[in-house]
């Protein structure tokens, strides 16, 4: 039950991952960890073991997990975080003392 | 703030800002026509929620009044500014979260005019 | 008021320098009153443990030589590799991975991560650190504003957020002035809410998009950001009961000659570290001193 959820969730985001740029270090990084927990998912179908595998928290919060990372990805592909930095700030913002 | 914004936006008048709420002068003239007449609406419930001693043709003329005080601001983000603080205010007495001491407060009952010429001065005291 | 905790100047070689970087910072060591302070507390502690049972206990023993140890260097505090370079690494990580808004990522020698992101990034960044599943910052524990009148963007703004699943935190911070609105965060994080009311209330920072923003600490009627650092100390407006009037009236305040002069100067000396001696400190306002040195 739990492993039929988390595999639709993961198809779902791999899905979403695959209409990002290819170089887009969040569509790397994102997918490596993705497609880990996917293996673990296909492979261990016991719940607890599985829990100990993705080492994320119980397989509830590992859903969670799932719908927070699937939501995000698609608000990703809007935001187009990859592109070169909108504005460099102004002038000593940064330097602390002033 | 006004002058503070003023001076800032002479310096960098070539910078590109983003707007608060209006593109350009004529929208933000708009708002704050938007803002008047709402407050205009407002001082007879005003005037008879907080059983204020004034009548409803003092309360406008205080509106009016404050509206004239800002009338030299030109840059839309400042009047924006103001119009939102403006807005705060009225939804302030609307919901009567102001007391009457706070509504009173703009019409400086208790103040006394400050002493400008030499006796008045004198005959007022301490300060040298 | 955040700031003051942060370490002395970054290394000069890396001013200035255009790109984003990850800065790791030393310790300026020599005036952590607290670290002497605790320092001194334990070696007390230590010394009646020590009195207290004589006898030839190994671990006693042991704690006493280490603390003695540590006395050659008694002020500095110790550092923790691992979290820093755990730290830095996760900085490089969200750097990488949003390019687009971060403008800086520094560790300070406290261990706290610092990102830097450009204002249009705030709504962004913060889901990513909340939705991401290697960040998972769900808490914001904190957001305040810190106001800098010299600089172009005079106010700093700063979130806090806390990460219980991997029990770590990390701070964003982005900057704003006095006109510019800044998104309002309260869509990702309903805490937000109270604090952006605060900020807006004693800094003025107008926030785009808030459900419900208006004042929370100051009185009705108030007028002026009371944290700005251009609002006097002693306010614009004093109030009394007036008995004539029957209420509570407010009327300009009025100083006599001797309360009106206000030394700025804290009589302890905190952090000496950050003093530069040469120049005054920036004066805010026009002052009626015309500066002696230049």
């Amino acid at each position: 039950m739990a492993g039929e959820r988390l595999r639709i969730l993961y198809s779902k985001i791999l899905a979403s991952l695959q209409t990002m740029p290819k170089d887009a270090a969040y569509r790397k990084y994102t997918e490596q960890l993705i497609s880990e927990r996917f293996g673990h998912v296909k492979a261990e179908p016991d719940v607890e073991k599985l829990e100990k595998k993705i080492n994320g928290g119980q397989i509830e919060e590992v859903i969670f997990q799932a719908e927070c990372e699937l939501a995000l990805s698609r608000k990703m592909s809007e935001w187009k975080p990859w592109e070169p930095l909108v504005e460099e700030p102004p002038p000593n913002q940064w330097k602390w003392p002033i | 703030m006004a002058s503070t914004a003023a001076t800032r936006t002479a310096a960098g008048a070539a910078r590109v800002v983003k707007p608060i709420f209006s593109r350009d002068l004529d929208e933000a003239k708009r708002r704050v026509r938007e803002l008047y007449r709402a407050f205009y609406r407002e001082v007879p419930n005003t005037v008879a929620m907080f059983q204020l001693d004034i009548t409803t043709r003092q309360g406008r003329s205080k509106v009016r009044e404050l509206f004239d005080k800002n009338k030299h601001v030109t840059d839309p983000r400042v009047i924006d500014m103001l119009v939102i603080k403006g807005k705060m205010d009225l939804q302030e007495m609307i919901h009567v979260w102001k007391q009457k001491t706070h509504v009173m407060r703009y019409f400086h009952e208790s103040e006394d005019p400050r002493p400008a010429d030499f006796l008045s001065k004198f005959y007022k005291g301490h300060d040298p | 008021m955040l700031r003051l905790r942060l370490p002395a100047q970054h290394p000069p070689h890396q001013q200035g320098a255009t790109d984003r970087h990850v800065l790791s910072e030393e310790e300026p060591g020599r005036t952590a009153d607290m670290a002497a302070t605790f320092m001194r507390m334990v070696r007390v502690g230590v010394g009646r443990s020590l009195s207290s049972s004589r006898s030839s206990f190994p671990l006693r023993q042991q704690v006493g030589r280490q603390s003695s140890s540590s006395e050659t260097r008694p002020t500095v505090r110790a550092k923790d590799p691992v979290t820093h370079n755990q730290l830095a690494a996760f900085g490089e990580y969200v750097a990488e991975m949003m390019p687009k808004y971060v403008q800086q990522v520094q560790v300070t020698c406290f261990n706290e991560l610092e990102v830097m992101i450009h204002p249009d990034g705030v709504i962004p960044v913060l889901t990513f650190l909340r939705d991401h599943t290697n960040g998972q910052f769900r808490n914001m524990v904190d957001l305040t504003a810190v106001d800098i009148p010299t600089r172009q963007n005079r106010f700093e703004i700063v979130y806090n957020l806390l990460s219980l699943r991997y029990n770590s935190r990390v701070r964003v911070k982005t900057y704003t002035d006095e006109l510019t609105p800044l998104d309002s965060a309260v869509s990702v994080h309903v805490a937000a809410n109270w604090y952006e009311r605060e900020v807006w209330d004693m800094f003025g920072v107008f926030f785009a998009n808030h459900p419900d923003l208006r004042r929370i600490l100051t009185d009705y009627g108030f007028e002026g950001h009371p944290f700005r650092k251009d609002f006097p100390l002693s306010g614009y407006v004093e109030v009394r009961y007036d008995d004539e009037l029957k209420r509570v009236v407010a009327e300009p305040v009025e100083l006599a000659q001797e309360f009106r002069k206000f030394d700025l100067n804290t009589p302890w000396e905190v952090f000496p570290a950050y003093r530069e001696p040469k120049e005054p400190a920036p004066k805010l306002e026009a002052g009626d001193l015309a500066p002696d040195k230049k």
